[in-house]
Order: structure tokens, then C-alpha cells, then sequence
């Protein structure tokens, strides 16, 4: 099975750019960061959903169908997390562009 | 990922329906076996049990929730010790010299039961796992 990565080369982007706002002050959490965690997170879900896949599909003792079942439920609500944030700050941005000046 | 949020929960309901599935194993081997008269340890199939214990949480180690919130995990498959079934059928090769041969002490219908229970208590699992599931969705929802 050859699910495609989350972390694809086009949201590799998104990393870079948490790091140049990461100037921001030391305590405060910035909302690129907390979503590159997110991003992370949800990576790391669907990495473990995919190998639980795989590892149920090669026959695997240890691996029961319901521990498939609930990988791939985590790696769902972490993905949603993730696209929660990104929308979060979307709409955040979007409010700040509209400003009337 | 912090230590109490939803998928303690689902830590929790997973170790339970691994080990509820262990249980069926276990009930659909001793029912597999209730006719077994020779085993590679001598004598006939013996009753098999499971023992449950309380385990930690994935997760939750070394936190204040640790010895509050468990998983659960079958640690070890006993052997029922009682006494074999002995039925006289002096022509069976297994049959001692007084003709009788000794069958597994099974019990098809506690077997039975067991099979059941074992499969309740994974039905409860599941909808413990689809609440802690629902909880999280309603939680993303949040602002929406």
C-alpha cells in the first residue's frame, strides 16, 4: 500500500517559514509554529496508521484489525486538527488583510 | 501530544479489545479442543484461562494520571488444573487399562459464555472508543 506522505515537498515550505517568524518573543505561541506541530503530529499519525496497515496487510500476529482501525481513526483527527489550525489562522490573516484603513 | 486529552481514552479502549480478543482466542481454542485426548505434553487438552491486569497507560507514564487512569492487558493464559473428564471406551487407543479415556475438562456451554461475555465486553469497548472519537470531533467543531 503506497499512501502519498502528508509532509510533501509543497508543505515542506510551510517549515521554512515557521522558522523565520520563529523570532518571535521567547513564551509566545506563534500560530505558524503551532501549526507546523499540528502538521507534525499528523504526520506522525498517518506514518503509524500506514505501517499498522501494512503490517495488518503482511499477516502480522500483533496486529489486530481494530488497531488498524484505530490508527487510522487517530491519524483522521489529527489530520482535522491540523487543518482546524491552518484554518484558524487562515481566517485570522483574512480579518487582519480586511482592515479598513 | 498531551498526556489526558482524547486518545488516552482510545489507549485505554484498545487495550481493552486486544485483550477481550485474546479472550475469544483463548475460549475458541478450549472449544476447539473439548474432544483433544493427546497433547505434546501427555495426557489431554487442559482448560485454558486468560488473567487480566491492569497495566499503564501509553502515554500517561510518569504522570499524576498514571496509577488513575489504566489499561488493561492479559499477562499470562493459565492451565485449569481439574481433573480430567474420564468417559469408558475401552476400544479407543488413548483408553487406560480400565478402558477409560480422559477427556479435557470443557464445558462447552461455560464456553460459551465465555465466548459471549467476551464479545459484550468488546462491543462495550468499541462504543467507549466511537464516544472518545465523537468527543474529539465535537471538540474540533468548537468556534464552527
Amino acid at each position: 500500500m503506497n499512501v502519498a506522505s502528508i509532509a510533501s515537498p509543497e508543505l515542506a515550505g510551510v517549515k521554512a517559514t515557521t522558522e523565520i517568524t520563529g523570532a518571535a518573543k521567547p513564551g509566545k505561541v506563534d500560530l505558524a509554529d503551532s501549526f507546523a506541530k499540528a502538521l507534525e503530529n499528523a504526520h506522525n499519525a498517518e506514518h503509524t496508521a500506514t505501517d499498522a496497515a501494512e503490517r495488518f496487510a503482511n499477516g502480522d500476529p500483533g496486529m489486530g484489525i481494530h488497531e488498524v482501525m484505530i490508527a487510522s481513526e487517530k491519524a483522521n483527527l489529527t489530520v482535522r486538527y491540523a487543518t482546524t489550525v491552518k484554518n484558524k489562522a487562515l481566517e485570522a490573516y483574512r480579518e487582519l488583510m480586511n482592515t479598513q484603513v | 501530544m498531551s498526556t489526558m486529552d482524547f486518545f488516552t481514552a482510545m489507549e485505554v479502549s484498545a487495550s481493552g479489545l486486544s485483550a477481550e480478543r485474546t479472550r475469544m482466542n483463548v475460549a475458541a481454542s478450549n472449544l476447539a479442543n473439548a474432544q483433544t485426548t493427546q497433547t505434546a505434553a501427555g495426557g489431554p487438552y487442559q482448560r485454558r484461562d486468560v488473567v487480566m491486569s491492569s497495566v499503564d497507560v501509553p502515554g500517561t507514564r510518569n504522570t499524576q494520571f498514571a496509577q488513575a487512569v489504566r489499561g488493561v492487558a492479559v499477562t499470562q493464559i493459565s492451565q485449569d488444573t481439574t481433573a480430567p473428564r474420564l468417559e469408558y471406551d475401552p476400544g479407543h487407543p488413548q483408553a487406560n487399562a480400565q478402558g477409560y479415556v480422559a477427556y479435557p475438562n470443557i464445558n462447552p456451554v461455560e464456553e460459551m459464555v465465555d465466548m459471549i461475555t467476551a464479545s459484550r465486553a468488546y462491543e462495550a469497548g468499541i462504543t467507549s472508543m466511537s464516544t472518545a472519537v465523537n468527543m474529539a470531533e465535537r471538540a474540533l467543531g468548537i468556534g464552527r
